[in-house]
């Protein structure tokens, strides 16, 4: 022990004036499987944290040698106890402790001081960069914002994802659901979404909140280092409650996450929060709720697991000016077992969600990524958030590719095909390669507009198709470089004029007679 | 099912009926309804209930040192009124880990005045 800190036990010593608290309590007389039953605790209330005494008929010194206090929620109140969950190590609760009340919700520390920090499902600091200093306290649960201080979504949330911002816009305070089968990049997606909003003005830049629910913490930590690669981790929290954390803290995660985002929404700003992935949450409330000994419903899951998802997603909304004008934009992900949308789980979270992208595994092994099958997926809300710049070059996108989709199937018989088909499934081939991107290199919404009207206006019709992914980078290479002020003034004034159309034309001229090789043959 | 009975039996002696009344009574009910054999079961859960409402009922007061006990009674008075218990009814258990003080438990309140909660937590607030 440092003499720093013996001077600082000395003084407090000195300063001691005794004084004897009752304290209200209850003892363990079960536990397993993070579950604890206790007798006692008659005036618990819901929700309620609750400390385990473990130092009771053990030497000072054990006790000192204790890693910080255990916690515990209290889930279920009973006839004769209270059953409560443990938010931390099962292996340290035993028989007969006692279990102090702490009369105080669960509540997980929010602020700016949190930003480009790692967090687990209680709101603690795991990046080791020490702990917080100034923090304020919000309830993990809290009743979602009424209509009466709610606004319609009219701000875009760019994605940075030319499929996305164009055929399935997101709005700032929207839901919009990311669903897929494992693998097709349904994270890439959320990833993306973040590294993208650094191309926002630091004055309207969303926070970001990556919750991460029962993932591999190798996975979290490379998302991690990514966003700080990109430098996004400053304006991004990470709740992480990894595959190996208690299910409580599983089940809990995503309420923290939005507790932490309504700090930033109550005082007017936006928040962009992930959930990846409440399918996993609901597994760990499944375990939850059947070691709780609460009636299985279907898949076993207990009768409240919608209300789980939807009082977590209602959360998510947009404020109007009275109330600040905060949003908070959520993006859950669920996973689907070998395609099927009809589970029970995926089912729930679609009718509760503004919208869904679904990611299908057949377009990512064909090389198309995103694989957002456009066809079957929608934006409720969104298209009253897209820019008019946007809107002006997506609108028809959409239809050709659904076209594109119909026509597919006859692409074998493409000598027998008359010319108006085969002009539509060239033009669709295309428009797929169009809207094709890498991952972590999201687009600025100007340069997206760009291409799409180059797209639009049949400029990679003389393309052959295979170069097409290569023909638009080059394009989007020579805007930047040559067209940078119409690329602002897109920016500035988020519209389409008609003088900006003939600058765009004109560039695209320019690069066409600049680049006459990338134009060659087909 | 035993549990309900063992229940009932319970309620039963606490609005004050005699034992063998009751039990008597729960056995010709048993009776009536053809599950006599599962008496004994019953019997171990009413045993199991009164463990548990013992435990609860039971106030036990922890000293490092015996001598410390009697000072301790005398400390707590209010308490003892509050919790509208004796000073008799108490249960007097050494426990030397609290170094000094005292520690009173039961009826689901704790007073803690041992040296060692003090110690902890300087050394905590110290600490972090």
């Amino acid at each position: 022990m440092s003499n720093a800190v013996v001077e600082k036990i000395i003084k407090e010593i000195e300063a001691h004036v005794p004084s004897v608290e009752s304290e209200h309590v209850g003892r363990v007389t079960s536990v397993g499987d993070g579950v604890v039953a206790i007798d006692g605790l008659s005036k618990a209330v819901m929700s309620e944290i609750i400390l385990f005494e473990e130092g009771k008929g053990k030497p000072l010194a054990k006790s000192m040698e204790a890693q910080g206090e255990l916690y515990g929620v209290i889930l279920n109140l009973e006839e004769d106890g209270v059953r409560a969950a443990i938010l931390g190590d099962t292996a340290r609760v035993e028989e007969g402790m006692t279990v102090k009340s702490t009369g105080r919700i669960l509540s997980v520390p929010s602020g700016e001081e949190l930003l480009g920090r790692v967090v687990n499902a209680l709101g603690e600091p795991i990046d080791g960069k020490g702990p917080f200093k100034k923090t304020t306290f919000m309830p993990v649960e809290r009743q979602a914002s009424g209509v009466m201080d709610r606004k319609s979504v009219s701000v875009p949330v760019q994605t940075g994802i030319k499929a996305i911002d164009a055929m399935i816009p997101i709005g700032r305070g929207q839901r919009e659901l990311i669903i897929g089968d494992r693998g097709t990049g349904k994270t890439t997606i959320a990833v993306d979404t973040i590294i993208s909003q650094r191309n926002e003005p630091q004055s309207s830049r969303p926070i970001c909140i990556y919750v991460a629910i029962g993932q591999k913490e190798s996975k979290t930590a490379r998302i991690v280092e990514q966003l700080r690669k990109e430098n996004a981790i400053e304006y991004t929290i990470v709740v992480d409650a990894p595959a190996s954390a208690p299910a409580a803290l599983q089940y809990l995660a995503p309420f923290s996450g939005a507790a932490i985002g309504e700090y930033f929404m109550d005082r007017g700003k936006d928040v962009v929060i992930i959930y990846d992935d409440l399918s996993k949450q609901a597994v760990a409330y499944r375990q939850l709720s059947l070691l709780l000994r609460r009636p299985p419903g279907r898949e076993a899951y207990p009768g409240d697991i919608f209300y789980l998802h939807s009082r977590l997603l209602e959360r998510a909304c947009r404020l109007n000016e009275e109330k600040g004008g905060g949003s908070i934009t959520a993006l859950p992900i669920i996973e689907t077992q070998e395609g099927d949308v009809s589970g029970y789980i995926p089912t729930n979270v679609i009718s509760i969600t503004d919208g869904q992208m679904f990611l299908v595994t057949d377009l990512f092994n064909k090389g198309i990524r995103p694989a957002i099958d456009v066809g079957i997926s929608v934006s409720r809300v969104g298209s009253a958030a897209q820019t008019k710049a946007m809107k002006a070059v997506a609108g028809g996108i959409k239809l050709e590719l659904a076209q594109f989709r119909e026509l597919e199937a006859f692409m074998q018989f493409a000598s027998d095909l008359d010319k108006a088909t085969a002009d539509r499934i060239e033009s669709g081939r295309r428009m797929v390669e169009v809207l094709k991107q890498k991952n972590g290199a999201p687009i600025p919404m100007e340069l997206q507009v760009a291409i799409l009207y180059a797209a639009s206006a049949k400029f990679f019709a003389d393309v052959p198709v295979a170069k097409v992914t290569a023909v638009e980078a080059h394009l989007a290479e020579f805007l930047d470089g040559q067209y940078a002020k119409t690329l602002a003034a897109i920016k500035k004034t988020a519209v389409l004029s008609d003088e900006l159309k003939k600058e765009l034309t004109k560039a695209l001229e320019e690069f066409r007679l600049a680049h006459p090789e990338l134009f060659a043959s087909k | 099912m035993e549990h309900s009975y063992a229940q009932a039996l319970w309620q039963m002696v606490e609005k004050g009926m005699k034992p063998k009344e009751v039990v008597a009574k729960i056995r010709e009910v048993l009776e009536k309804r053809g599950r006599l054999s599962i008496l004994p079961k019953v019997g171990r859960a009413f045993a199991r209930i009164a463990a548990r409402e013992g435990a609860r009922r039971a106030v036990v007061l922890s000293v490092a040192r015996e001598k410390d006990a009697a000072g301790a009674k005398r400390e707590m008075k209010d308490i003892f009124r509050e919790m509208g218990i004796e000073a008799g009814d108490v249960e007097v258990r050494l426990d030397e880990t609290l170094i000094g003080g005292w520690r009173l438990e039961g009826r689901e309140r704790l007073h803690d005045a041992s040296y060692k909660k003090y110690l902890l937590s300087v050394y905590n607030r110290a600490t972090t």
